[in-house]
């Protein structure tokens, strides 16, 4: 926490700032001895996340995600941004744009702009507001590092797209009343 | 051609047609019913809705969502449920229950 911390202290979050975090956590993420599957369970359904550090404040969060194979989850914009790196596994970052003017509720359209695939010595990066959807591909389950700029209790709204309904729908923001 | 099941939503009073590769919450935006969903692939848990009738399979869904105790007294995720059989669904949001 304190290596992202001094990556972001001059600069803030950009692109090149991003991009640093991320060859961070593919290094944390390659150390697999400190992540031994004993101490993080199998999902009991197919996917759950075991917080690392998680700072005080509005501080990061740092967590360990297990998910099984075909586990998805569809484009969503959780309003802050996150890296992540995988420990063994693969899983699939399509990356969205929305395309409509947002003028009437409920109703969106995005279109795909791009993907990675995040596997062993990968990650991805994004940043505020980005859109991405996820799918955990082949036959193992995928073990991975996610840092976000807040931690998960703390989290913004998040908007979730649905490009076969061209609907938006919002969870709950977990941030404090300002 | 996915044999089709009669799925009823009990808030909406509704009876609508929901194939078995479809799942019911897919059926019911479809047939313009006001679901309440968010995620809608079993991330959230805003559309959990009681299954009073019949028998559903589950898609891959995370695990703070939907938990065995809560499978076990008969609720479950219409965005992650195919139905198996005809059922009968009520959702828990807006109408608390």
């Amino acid at each position: 926490m304190a290596q992202v911390h001094s990556i972001t202290s001059d600069e803030g979050i950009n692109p090149s700032t991003l991009h640093a975090i991320k060859l961070k956590l593919v290094a944390l993420a390659k150390r697999k001895e400190l992540f031994p599957a004993a101490d993080f369970a199998m999902p009991v359904a197919q996917g759950r996340n075991y917080p690392l550090l998680v700072e005080d404040g509005d501080g990061l969060g740092l967590y360990l995600n297990v998910a099984l194979p075909d586990k998805e989850a569809a484009p969503h914009d959780h309003g802050i941004w996150c890296a992540t790196a995988a420990v063994s596994g693969r899983e699939k970052h399509e990356f969205y744009r929305r395309t409509d003017d947002g003028k009437e509720p409920g109703s969106a359209s995005v279109m795909k702009v791009g993907e990675v695939l995040v596997q062993p010595g990968h990650g991805m990066v994004m940043a505020d507001h980005d859109i991405h959807a996820t799918t955990v591909v082949g036959d193992k389950p995928m073990v991975s590092l996610s840092l976000y700029g807040y931690a998960l209790a703390r989290f913004p709204s998040v908007a979730w797209y649905h490009p076969q309904f061209q609907s938006v729908r919002t969870t709950a923001s977990r941030r404090p009343a300002a | 051609m996915a044999k089709t099941y009669q799925v009823t939503i009990r808030n909406s009073g509704q009876t609508i047609d929901c194939a078995a590769n479809q799942t019911i919450l897919q059926a019911a935006v479809a047939a313009g019913i006001d679901y309440p969903y968010a995620c809608a692939t079993g991330n959230c848990a805003t559309c959990i809705s009681r299954l009073e009738d019949g028998k559903v399979s589950l898609l891959p869904y995370g695990d703070a969502c939907l938990n065995k105790a809560q499978i076990a007294s008969g609720l479950t995720l219409p965005c992650r449920a195919r139905p198996r059989s005809d059922v009968t669904v009520n959702w828990l949001a807006r109408s608390g229950g």
